[in-house]
Formats: structure tokens, C-alpha cells, sequence
């Protein structure tokens, strides 16, 4: 810290942009206020990294706000629950294909900066057309105000990352990752807790209940995304800022993605998406239908059962960090990712078969989901060059979200003809399909003599004797 | 019409002008007194000979120790008999002067009465109709502001003789206020829908309850009339007999399959007392399309029951013609819809269904599918990891082999 501050006060004096902004007018500003207009402090990084956090607050507010107001969506716009479903699909249809050109469209066409900024853009104006199909009573509208968010949404998640990257490479990387991952679950449980309420209170002012009263609710959590365009513009002026003082480089995503490299993928790999899209679909689809299940099955009320179903993205928040150490220090991830899928799929046992405490099942939910993103999304890397890492995480991306869509759809025409019993028999269903695979897995692994499953330990021997 | 007078309202077997005689042949389990598998139903339509015409449906379950005898009429409010018999012979004798006269106290008859092992009565008596635009959450409050009841007694029914289906062993009510002076029905009507089961099935219709040869199904569907406020809501005052002093009691039962009926994961039933008894059974769904989809569902809220003295509800002459006059009553009221949500306003339309039987009320089994794809699911990683255990371990021995070699 002492040190920083020896590197603040040299720096200062050659800062013409410094001078000129706040240090000239306010010649007794305090050091802290200094230090936070300093591009190469601590508390300059520490600033981009809470605009980076809301940055993308906004599109994980909203992308769950159907979820949040499900009963009043379907009510208020007179649809059933597979029409409802495909606002979730409709979302994830863009970024099947946008998955692969997001980081060349951010590094190529756009720039980070401008990225970032249209990215956000599109994230606005696709909650304020979403927002209107409400107003106007035009479920269509609302269909593709979650198109255009789609095309911002994951798009801008991409771009996060790679400011992440920008700013804080060596440095506090992971730890700003864990950040950014816990804000963007605040941002969902936020979203699950305060919509219905905001939806009350709109209901009280305008009077009644109906397709106007979701509109207004959805525009005023569409407040959210504008707060995240701000802070891109933040972003993109620091960001460039920083370039000046510091000939620091624009940021990219570095990722190249080369379609043909498709067909080079091995078998583990192709286990390895399986896996993800049979885990991930049994879990955001359930989210997305799960606030009826507590109210229907267990008796919640709406503020209840808005809480439990946020309960995953609250105990994700705090966990991914700890699971991802716990994952790093011990290795063995097959085996980890393997324990995360019995969970699931115990957890959506006791959801669909008995009559116990959801608290239970939907904790288990959320630890087995944060345990699996930590296990999972790094074994790619293990399987896969290191120059076709970013085809890889691209197609995961891409066939994750493709799932979703299909799943969305699927599990809305479940739910209207056989109901949640069914619907829970499903996504056990499809969490079973992804134990198979990681059980096939660590089979063809260990046949392969493979490292996927080596230990911590194993794994730094390996690198001793490449390193030699 | 004059010669067929006597025979049909003096004492004796009773000789139906329009014998509609349905019978199912099939082969009944020896299953005790109550809870065969099958029965030989037939419906009939035992006529008065009147103008016009009063309605007693007799739907009669022959099974290979047991008689059930459901008794539906609209004679004064709707109302059901059920009696059961521990004979494949008992009788249903019907002596319809006395029946329409002010007493009619033993006109209605099951013989041999030391055959009967059971019986009760349900009265539907009045029509609800609350205004529910100033209740916040009508789940939990009351609706303020109620319009006057409909008295079913005092509806006017069609000849049932018309809608019976010998296909579907189904019959159906359909009546309308005789004093109207608003006209709000004019275009509608209340129906009561009436099917027995030879065997046990689920209908297709939401909300799909299971049922037995044993039960009956009353579907009401008010369709048509038009309501007296915007947001009108309805409800349906049923009254029952309590065998002692105490009302039976309304068990919500909570279950985890929602199958059948999608997201309505409880089953409500009234059991008149120990078994064997008889029992109403219902799912706390209504619907306001005729397709019965989940977008039309709305809760259906029952109140617990209550003793309510028989001069309070209006009288149903079969109720006392089997029963006599001195009978504790006990009444609840159904609440259909929340102000919230689908209802009657929608199209116009509301329909509820209930089973009526005797024994131990139906209960829903997982369906073949949903186990079979939980055996599938479980059952092929655990295969998986007990052959992927046993390759390990002889890929281990056989590793540690070569290691042993070399």
C-alpha cells in the first residue's frame, strides 16, 4: 500500500489529464480522492472494478425478470407457460450463433470500448421494447425486446471479462472473476425478490392489475440496464484514459475461433459438453418455472417462494470462490464434477418426490451448481490446445444455450399437460444423461490415461518435468 | 297416461315407461362388500308421469356382492342419494304420489333395508355470486360484496330423459332460474352432469380424477349467464347429512403428483365417517375454458363445514323421503375463482368436477411412465458405475501386473 502511494504521488505531477480534471480546482482534495483518479492506483482499479461489477448488474437483473414475474406475465398477457418458456428461448436463440463472433466482433469490429457501450445498448433497448410489448398488450413485442437483450446479454458478459482481463492480468484476476460472477448472482436475486414487490406497488399507483401495470414494472427495472450502459460509458472513458496515461493497450478477448477445429474435438471433450447442457438445462428452466412449484406444491407464499428460488444464485455467490480454490488446490475434477451431478440430481429427487422443506433440496441445488461451474468449465482447457481453447468455450457456449432454448420450450409444454411431477421426472431425466456422460467420462479418460482427473499435486509434477 | 298412473306410483316394482336399461356384463372380482373392480351399472330414468316431468335418475351398480344405488333428482334442489347394499339384489322402490305430496317420508325405498350398509345424501342449494373487484387477495378474505343466492329449488330443469347417454352411462341437468326478471338467464344455464363407471379410469377431461366403479362424477358447469358485476365470482353451497352430532370433516390431502390435474398438488375429500363410508372427493381447480387447460384453472376454495339447521336450506323431497325428517345437516360453501387470475368473466364459463362413492376414496399411483423413466434414469448411471467399478478395478489388477513385469 505504502508503496503504491510512493508510485501515486511520482506519477501525479506528469498526469496532465490529472491536473486538469479535479487536482487544479480542489488543490486540498484529500490523497484518497487523488488516488481514486489515478488509473495506475489500487483505488483507481478498484473503482473500474465496481463499474465492472454493475456493468453487468443490468442484464442479470433482467434476464430473470420473467421468472420473477411469472404468474403476472402469464396472467396479465394471457399466455400459458410454453408461450411464457419462450422468453427464455427467445433470449438464447441469438447467442447460439453470437457465442462464436462475440469476441471477434469485440476485438475486430467494435473495439472493447465500443463493444461494450453497443452491447449495453442493445441490453437497454431490449428490456424498454420488452417492457413495452406489456404496455401495448403485444406478447410478440415482448418476444423480441428478448431477442434484442439477447443479443446484448451474453455478448456483454464476454466483454466484461475481457476488461477484467485488461485491467487486472497478474494481478487480482481471479479474485475480480469471483466478483463479477457473485454481483452478477446479486443481480438475479435482487431481480427475484424486488420485482413482485415493485409489481404490487405499480399495481397500488396505477390502480389495477394488468398488461400496463407489467409494463411500467418491467421499464422501471429496466433502470437497472441504463445504470449498466453508464457505466460502460464509465468504462470505455477510464478505459481510454488509462491508454493515455499509462499507453496502456486496448483489451481483447484474444479469443480466435476457427469453426473447422470442430472437427478435431476428441471424445472427452464432446462428454464434457454434454455434460454441461444436460446440467445447466435441469437447472435455469426450472429457475425459470420454479416461483408456481413452492406456491403450488409447498404452499409459499409469492415473497417465499421468490426467495427460495433465488437461493441458488445467493449461495452461488459466495461459493463459486471457494469451491474454485477447493477445486484448485485438490485437482480431480471428474470426481468433483461427478459429486456436483449426484447432488443435482438428488436435490431434484427430493423436489419432485417428497413433501420435505424445499430449503433442503434447493440448497443442495446451489452448492452443486456453483461446485459444478468451478470443476467443469476448466477441464476444457486439459482436453483442448491452448490454440483452440476459444472454438472450444465458444461451442460449449454456443450448444449451452441452444439447449436452453430447446429445453425452455420443452419444459413450458411439460409443465402445461403433465405438470411439475413430470417436468421434475424430466430434468432428472436430463441431469442422469450428464452422470452417464461423466461416469463415460472417467471411464475414456482413465483408458486414455488422460489428466482430467489428476490431483493438484499430479498436476504440478507434470509441469516440473515439461518445465525440464 | 291415465293407465299408467297407478302402477307406477302404488307400491310394487316399479315398471319405467322409457326403460332405458343399460347393462355392462363383465366379470366382477369377489371383492367383499364394497371395492369391486367392476360393476354391471345401468342408468333409469324412473318417470312420474307428470307435465312436466320430474327428474329421478336411479344409476344402479350391480357387482357380485354388493348393490350401489346413486339416486339423483332435481325434484325441489338438486340432490344425490347414495346407498349400499351388501346383496347383488336390493331394490329401489319409488312411490311418487307420495313423493311430490307435502310428506313424503318413506317414498323412497331401498329393500331389504337390513341390506343397506350405508347411506348419505348431498344437496346442491344455492348459487353464490360474490363481486369480488374490491378484495385485494380473496384467498384469504372473504369477497365483500355478495349478490343474492340463486335457490336451486327454485330453477326449472329439463327432462333428463333427453341428455341420457347409454354410451357414456351419463345424464345431465340443465336448468335455469324460474323467476328471472333480470334475464341474466336468459342465454345460460347451470348443468350438472352426472356419469357412473363400470370399471375404473380416468376421464380425459382435466381435472382427471380416478375413479372406480364404485364412485360417480357430478361435473357442474355454469355456462352463459350473465354475471351481475364485472369480476363476478360464483360459488356452490352443498349441503350433506351428518350421521351424529358432529360434520364430517373436509381433508385437504397435499400429494406430490400433479399429473393429472398440472400444478394442483392437493386432493380434497369429505369422509362421512369410518369405512365403510362413503365419500366426495374433489381437486381445488375449476376451470374457465371448456378445454380445461392450466391457463384456465382457478383455485377452488372449500369452507370447513357447518351444522346448519334444515329449515334453513331449501328442502329436498328425496333427501326426505329416504331419510325422514329429523336429520342434522351440515353445509359448505365452494368458492370458485380469486379475483386475480382466470375467471367466469373470461368467456362466460365455469366448470368443477367431484366424485361421489362409497369405501375408501380412490388414491392417485405414479403413472407406468413416470416410473419408467425413473428406473431408466437411475438405473442406467448405476449400471454405468458398477461396470465402470469393475473395469477399474480389473484394469488396476492388470495394471499393477505390468508394473509387476517390468
Amino acid at each position: 500500500m505504502e508503496e503504491e502511494d510512493e508510485e501515486a504521488r511520482a506519477l501525479l505531477p506528469s498526469s496532465p489529464v490529472k491536473a486538469g480534471r479535479g487536482a487544479s480546482n480542489t488543490p486540498d482534495a484529500p490523497r484518497a480522492l487523488s488516488a481514486l483518479c489515478d488509473p495506475s492506483h489500487l483505488a483507481h482499479r478498484l473503482l473500474v472494478l465496481l463499474l465492472m461489477c454493475f456493468l453487468g448488474f443490468g442484464s442479470y437483473f433482467c434476464y430473470d425478470n420473467p421468472a420473477a414475474l411469472q404468474t403476472q406475465v402469464k396472467r396479465d398477457m394471457q399466455v400459458n407457460t410454453t408461450k411464457f418458456m419462450l422468453l427464455y428461448a427467445w433470449y438464447s436463440w441469438p447467442n447460439v450463433i453470437l457465442c462464436f463472433f462475440g469476441g471477434f466482433l469485440t476485438d475486430r469490429v467494435f473495439g472493447i470500448r465500443w463493444g461494450t457501450i453497443i452491447f449495453s445498448c442493445f441490453v437497454c433497448i431490449g428490456q424498454v421494447i420488452f417492457a413495452l410489448g406489456g404496455i401495448f398488450n403485444a406478447f410478440w413485442l415482448m418476444e423480441l425486446g428478448r431477442f434484442v437483450f439477447g443479443i446484448g446479454g451474453e455478448s456483454l458478459a464476454v466483454a466484461q471479462n475481457t476488461y477484467a482481463v485488461s485491467w487486472f492480468k497478474g494481478k487480482e484476476l481471479n479474485l475480480v472473476f469471483g466478483l463479477q460472477l457473485s454481483m452478477a448472482r446479486i443481480g438475479s436475486t435482487v431481480n427475484m425478490n424486488l420485482m413482485g414487490w415493485l409489481y404490487s406497488k405499480v399495481e397500488a399507483s396505477l390502480g389495477s392489475a394488468g398488461h400496463t401495470t407489467l409494463g411500467v414494472t418491467l421499464l422501471i427495472g429496466g433502470i437497472t440496464c441504463i445504470l449498466s450502459l453508464v457505466c460502460a460509458l464509465a468504462l470505455a472513458y477510464l478505459d481510454q484514459r488509462a491508454e493515455r496515461i499509462l499507453h496502456k493497450e486496448q483489451g481483447k478477448t484474444g479469443e480466435v475461433i476457427k469453426l473447422t477445429d470442430v472437427k478435431d474435438f476428441s471424445l472427452p471433450l464432446w462428454l464434457i459438453f454434454i455434460i454441461c447442457v444436460c446440467y445447466y438445462v435441469a437447472v435455469f428452466p426450472f429457475i425459470g418455472l420454479g416461483k408456481v412449484f413452492f406456491t403450488e406444491k409447498f404452499g409459499f407464499s409469492s415473497q417465499a417462494a421468490s426467495a427460495i428460488n433465488s437461493i441458488v444464485y445467493v449461495i452461488s455467490a459466495p461459493m463459486s470462490p471457494i469451491f474454485g480454490l477447493l477445486v484448485d488446490k485438490t485437482g480431480k475434477n471428474i470426481i468433483w464434477v461427478l459429486c456436483a451431478v449426484v447432488t443435482t440430481l438428488a436435490s431434484h429427487m427430493l423436489l419432485a418426490f417428497t413433501l420435505w422443506n424445499p430449503w433442503i433440496a434447493m440448497c443442495l441445488l446451489g452448492l452443486s451448481y456453483s461446485l459444478l461451474a468451478c470443476a467443469l468449465w476448466p477441464m476444457v482447457a486439459f482436453v483442448v490446445p491452448e490454440h483452440q481453447l476459444g472454438t472450444a468455450y465458444g461451442f460449449m457456449q454456443s450448444i449451452q444455450n441452444l439447449g436452453l432454448a430447446v429445453i425452455s420450450i420443452i419444459a413450458g409444454m411439460i409443465l402445461d399437460t403433465r405438470g411439475y411431477l413430470f417436468l421434475e421426472v424430466f430434468f432428472i431425466a436430463c441431469v442422469s444423461l450428464s452422470l452417464l456422460s461423466v461416469v463415460l467420462l472417467y471411464l475414456v479418460n482413465r483408458a486414455q490415461g488422460g489428466t482430467l482427473n489428476y490431483s493438484a499435486t499430479q498436476r504440478e509434477e507434470i509441469k516440473l518435468s515439461h518445465a525440464e | 297416461m291415465g293407465s299408467c298412473e297407478e302402477p307406477c306410483r302404488g307400491w310394487g316394482h316399479y315398471v319405467p315407461s322409457p326403460v332405458l336399461l343399460l347393462s355392462l356384463l363383465l366379470t366382477a372380482a369377489p371383492f367383499g362388500l364394497l371395492g369391486e373392480e367392476t360393476r354391471q351399472v345401468s342408468l333409469e330414468v324412473i318417470s312420474d308421469g307428470l307435465d312436466p316431468p320430474q327428474n329421478l335418475l336411479h344409476i344402479h351398480a350391480v357387482g357380485t356382492n354388493s348393490t350401489l344405488h346413486y339416486v339423483w333428482s332435481s325434484l325441489g334442489p338438486p340432490a344425490v342419494l347414495l346407498v349400499a347394499t351388501n346383496t347383488p339384489h336390493s331394490t329401489l322402490r319409488v312411490n311418487w304420489s307420495l313423493l311430490i305430496s307435502s310428506d313424503p317420508e318413506g317414498s323412497l325405498m331401498v329393500l331389504p333395508k337390513d341390506s343397506i350398509q350405508f347411506s348419505s345424501a348431498v344437496v346442491f342449494t344455492r348459487l353464490f355470486e360474490f363481486d369480488s373487484t374490491n378484495t385485494s387477495d380473496a384467498v384469504t378474505k372473504p369477497p365483500r360484496k355478495s349478490y343474492p343466492p340463486y335457490s336451486l329449488a327454485e330453477f326449472s330443469w329439463n327432462n333428463i330423459t333427453d341428455s341420457l347417454d347409454p354410451a357414456t352411462l351419463s345424464a345431465t341437468f340443465r336448468g335455469h332460474p324460474i323467476h328471472d326478471p333480470t334475464g341474466a338467464f336468459a342465454n345460460g344455464s347451470l348443468a350438472l352432469r352426472v356419469q357412473a363407471f363400470s370399471k375404473s379410469g380416468r376421464p380425459a377431461q382435466p381435472p382427471r380424477l380416478l375413479h372406480t366403479a364404485d364412485t360417480c362424477q357430478l361435473e357442474v358447469a355454469l355456462v352463459g349467464a350473465t354475471p351481475r358485476g364485472n369480476r363476478s365470482l360464483f360459488g356452490l353451497e352443498v349441503a350433506t347429512l351428518s350421521q351424529g352430532p358432529d360434520c364430517p370433516s373436509v381433508q385437504e390431502q397435499r400429494s406430490i403428483d400433479d399429473e393429472y390435474a398440472p400444478a394442483v398438488f392437493q386432493l380434497d375429500q369429505l369422509l362421512w365417517g369410518s369405512l365403510p363410508s362413503g365419500f366426495v372427493q374433489w381437486r381445488p381447480v375449476a376451470f374457465s375454458q371448456k378445454q380445461g387447460s392450466r391457463d384456465s384453472a382457478m383455485p377452488c376454495q372449500a369452507s370447513p363445514l357447518y351444522p346448519t339447521l334444515a329449515y334453513l336450506l331449501p328442502q329436498s323431497p328425496i333427501v326426505r323421503a329416504f331419510f325422514g325428517s329429523q336429520n342434522n345437516f351440515c353445509a359448505f360453501n365452494l368458492t370458485f375463482g380469486a379475483s386475480t387470475g382466470p375467471g367466469y368473466w373470461d368467456q362466460h364459463y365455469l366448470s368443477w368436477s367431484m366424485l361421489l362413492g362409497v369405501g375408501s376414496p380412490p388414491v392417485d399411483a405414479l403413472s407406468p411412465l413416470v416410473l419408467g423413466i425413473m428406473a431408466v434414469a437411475l438405473g442406467a448411471p448405476g449400471l454405468m458405475l458398477l461396470a465402470g467399478g469393475l473395469f477399474v478395478m480389473l484394469g488396476h489388477k492388470r495394471h499393477s501386473e505390468y508394473q509387476s513385469i517390468n
